[in-house]
């Protein structure tokens, strides 16, 4: 029988924050859906509102024409909703035959004949009785997949599946995924990864901060134009006055920056090399999670990598930590404003505090000299149009813009040579935005450097005056920003090549 | 889909006042919450309160006995303070305070039959000595092999425990003790001066006050001070700051350990003058209640050790006047917390009922 999967006018709002905005889609059994948008677009909290773990605050699903009502994980396997989460559910000291005992209901005599089926069915090689955590990521996630097949799902939801899957192993769930697919079952792909999309899917839904912007099928697509549509390519093109001067000494130099993480989640970056001249500012490309996280923190000091060689002024600063780092006159500032570059907790001179250089006494004899902290402070509020200039404010009670504000104006009222943010203008109005870009202007005209991550592309093209793209964790050639235009950036974001 | 009946907000301005006074109402419930019980054992509720709660302070022996449990907890709470505020969750002080014991009444066995002034603050000083390095070994384990804190300093209580019913029974054991489980009894230059005659409570006061006012500026006026603020409120700042994180939890663990062994000196010194198996009535595990009911602030901890205290001397009370078991000491202590980590809850989050319109709702 076929399936239909309907959901109308689905809405959740967090607090500060729409996750899903109005969401309508439609689904038949027979296809391969794919939803595809960047981390935050909303796609985790439409699959988890799917699957019982949220409640939408607005909004119906409907099951061929039946209104479900999912209000635990467990409604939507009593409907035949499958769900594998990108974070595997498993107890790891415990076998996978035990694991899929766990929330199964018949005896285990049939339940192991069941399981033996399927795994011949689709030709799955797994040692039911070895303990789980001796299994590779992908044999983890077939024993996800499993414990979904048991209950003969109508609707099966694969939540960034091939996120922790080797080349190999990939492969061979398109080959099982295709194959469920033709059996009946529903399948809907949730990813950003544009290949995979073109590769598996039948037909894509494209969100972007929480609403769906675009629905179509897959041979109609290419991967810049879904790139496009995933990152919001406005058509302004407001660039600034580029600046690549021919003989201006370099500033910052990265040599052999390589990166390998135990973590699945986390990228590993391949032998990165670049380099910052003075009063440029270098725009770093590319669809979120692709390393800028790791790269960010790699280049501010937080992650220390082996065998890298930084050249920052003609030192070596490779092995220094953050605050030393700031000694030589760098300065950064993380996409994460809530909780990484500010404490919300914490009153604004506090913050001001973190940045902590030998220069500013803010500490001295190890003591908290706090009149100066709050002198220092009075003046970024004033330099950097903070509006308040209450020093015992908490931070949480800044707007998103005026916090990024007072970041910036901690980092920049040193005068450092380079600045390095990450996503600076991430969810701000406009307002903030455009004093933001004029802020990051004014420092290349003043021949500060900066390096600017960045997933959004409008920004990269308006501030940068060479850009390259990360992807993958391998940086691209580095291109002079008047050379590139919003389709290659899409090509080379996508994982395809140019010229 | 239906809507919800009720959310649950995270409320984003928490008055400090507000903030500091909610222990009390945790104190008031878990008042009314014990004349509740012994109501439903068939006591007089009020009767048996007032035995639990101002019988054992009516009178000058009470009000010693009170200062004298709230010591080791205060000291206790003042170190676990410093963990506690950094996001490193010490639950192992019990056993910082028992190898604190063992290390101090070490020293003081070797002195067992000689006199001098420097006996003492030898001890004290082993004894704080002994607190450190036991919980260095969580820190140590936590900072290079990734262990769980929680876990290694909480099974290491039993460790230190086992250790100390080990040299009482055999190597350290009174030798004309009779085999009973014990050590000699300390010699008077080993013992913490008495501040009145006939009372048990001790100079060991003294060191608690001195807690309390050192980690106060410490904690408010100091870079070490400020650093545990920044860890304690996000790991991810402090590691963006450039903070040197290791040291960090090594120095806090440190502090932490130093303040139960000084505690376990306090009692062995003190009360107590000799090494046995029951040195300490669970202090070291109580003083997490007492550092969260004094919310981690020096002068808070001060006046919650009090309060605590308090649970044990009436527990001793009800046992004597009532007939019920002592235990009911650690009711009162488990309520507390109850009643404690409940109000948090409707301090920081707020449970709105879902009866306005959808429009309302996009704000």
């Amino acid at each position: 029988m076929a399936t239909d999967l309907r959901i109308s006018n689905i809405s959740k709002i967090y607090p500060g924050c729409i996750a899903n905005d109005n969401v309508s889609l439609q689904f038949k059994s027979g296809k391969i859906y794919a939803l595809l948008g960047e981390n935050g677009a909303g796609k985790s909290t439409l699959v988890k509102i799917l699957s019982g773990v949220i409640s939408p605050d607005n909004g119906e699903v409907y099951l061929n024409e039946k209104n479900l009502k999912l209000s635990s994980p467990l409604d939507a396997k009593k409907n035949k909703i499958g769900m594998v989460f990108q974070h595997f559910n498993l107890f790891e000291t415990l076998s996978v035959f035990e694991n899929l005992s766990i929330d199964a209901t018949e005896d285990n005599k049939s339940l192991r004949v069941k399981i033996n089926e399927i795994l011949k069915k689709y030709n799955f090689s797994i040692d039911l009785d070895v303990p789980v955590l001796n299994l590779s990521a992908g044999q983890k996630q077939k024993v996800e997949i499993i414990r979904c097949l048991l209950r003969s799902p109508k609707v099966l939801i694969m939540d960034e599946p091939t996120s922790v899957l080797t080349e190999q192993e990939t492969e061979e769930l398109f080959i099982s995924l295709k194959k469920f697919c033709d059996e009946g079952i529903l399948i809907i792909y949730i990813t950003h990864k544009l290949k995979e999309v073109l590769s598996l899917c039948d037909e894509v839904a494209v969100m972007r901060k929480g609403k769906v912007v675009s629905v179509s099928q897959t041979q109609n697509e290419k991967v810049e134009t879904l790139a496009n549509k995933m990152v919001g390519q406005k058509l302004a093109k407001i660039k600034k006055k580029i600046n690549i001067s021919k003989n201006k000494d370099e500033i910052f130099k990265v040599k052999h920056l390589n990166f390998y993480s135990d973590d699945p989640f986390e990228t590993n970056l391949v032998n990165l090399n670049f380099s910052v001249k003075k009063g440029e500012c270098l725009g770093i490309a590319g669809i979120s999670g692709n390393g800028q996280n790791e790269l960010f923190q790699i280049l501010s000091g937080e992650i220390i990598t082996p065998n890298t060689s930084i050249i920052f002024r003609n030192k070596e600063i490779a092995k220094l930590n953050p605050k030393q780092r700031r000694e030589y006159l760098m300065a950064f500032s993380p996409e994460d404003r809530i909780s990484q570059a500010a404490v919300p907790e914490l009153k604004i001179y506090e913050n001001v505090a973190l940045n902590n250089f030998k220069s500013s006494n803010f500490f001295e004899k190890g003591l908290v000299n706090e009149r100066k902290i709050k002198e220092h402070s009075k003046k970024i509020l004033s330099d950097f149009s903070v509006n308040t200039d209450n020093v015992e404010l908490k931070s949480q009670f800044l707007s998103g813009g005026n916090l990024q504000k007072l970041i910036l104006g901690r980092e920049l009222i040193t005068a450092p040579e380079l600045l390095i943010c990450y996503n600076p203008t991430w969810g701000l109005d406009v307002g903030a935005i455009n004093y933001i870009h004029e802020t990051l202007i004014k420092i290349n005209d003043q021949e500060k450097s900066t390096i600017l991550i960045s997933t959004d592309t409008e920004e990269l093209l308006k501030l940068s005056d060479r850009i390259a793209v990360i992807y993958k964790g391998k940086l691209s050639k580095i291109m002079p920003s008047d050379e590139v235009t919003p389709e290659k950036l899409g090509i080379l974001m996508g994982g395809g090549s140019i010229d | 889909m239906e809507d919800l009946l009720i959310r649950i907000e995270k409320r984003n301005d928490v008055p400090t006042t507000l903030y500091f006074f909610t222990p009390f109402i945790a104190i008031i419930l878990t008042i009314i919450g014990g004349g509740i019980i012994f109501y439903a054992l068939g006591f007089n509720p009020v009767e048996a309160l007032k035995f639990y709660f101002i019988t054992p302070i009516s009178n000058l022996y009470g009000l010693s006995e009170l200062l004298l449990k709230a010591t080791p907890l205060c000291l206790i709470a003042i170190g676990l303070s410093f963990c506690f505020k950094s996001n490193n969750w010490n639950i192992g002080a019990e056993g910082q305070l028992t190898f604190g014991a063992i290390v101090g009444g070490g020293v003081a066995l070797l002195f067992y039959n000689q006199d001098g002034f420097y006996i003492l603050p030898l001890i004290i000083i082993a004894g704080a000595i002994g607190g450190m390095i036991f919980a260095l070994i969580p820190a140590i384990l936590k900072t290079y092999f990734n262990t769980n804190e929680i876990l290694v300093s909480l099974m290491l209580v039993y460790v230190s425990k086992l250790i100390l019913d080990y040299l009482v029974v055999g190597p350290w054991s009174n030798p004309e003790g009779f085999n009973f489980p014990e050590t000699r009894q300390f010699s008077d230059s080993s013992r913490m001066p008495l501040l009145f005659e006939g009372l048990r409570i001790h100079a060991g006061i003294f060191i608690a006050l001195a807690a309390v006012l050192v980690s106060w500026f410490v904690l408010y006026k100091t870079y070490l001070g400020f650093q545990i603020k920044v860890s304690g409120l996000s790991l991810k700042t402090a590691k963006y700051a450039g903070f040197k994180g290791k040291t960090m939890i090594l120095i806090v663990f440190m502090i932490s350990g130093a303040c139960a062994g000084l505690a376990g000196v306090g009692e062995i010194t003190g009360p107590i003058g000799q090494l046995h198996r029951m040195i300490s009535p669970d202090y070291g595990f109580t003083a997490i209640i007492v550092a969260f009911l004094g919310r981690l602030n020096p002068f808070g901890i001060i006046f919650a050790s009090l309060v605590v205290s308090l649970t044990y001397l009436g527990a001793e009370t009800a046992q004597i006047f009532l007939q019920i078991p002592q235990y009911t000491g650690q009711v009162f202590q488990g309520m507390i917390l109850f009643f404690l980590l409940a109000s948090d809850y409707l301090l920081f989050f707020k449970i709105k009922f879902q009866n306005f319109s959808k429009n309302e709702l996009r704000h």
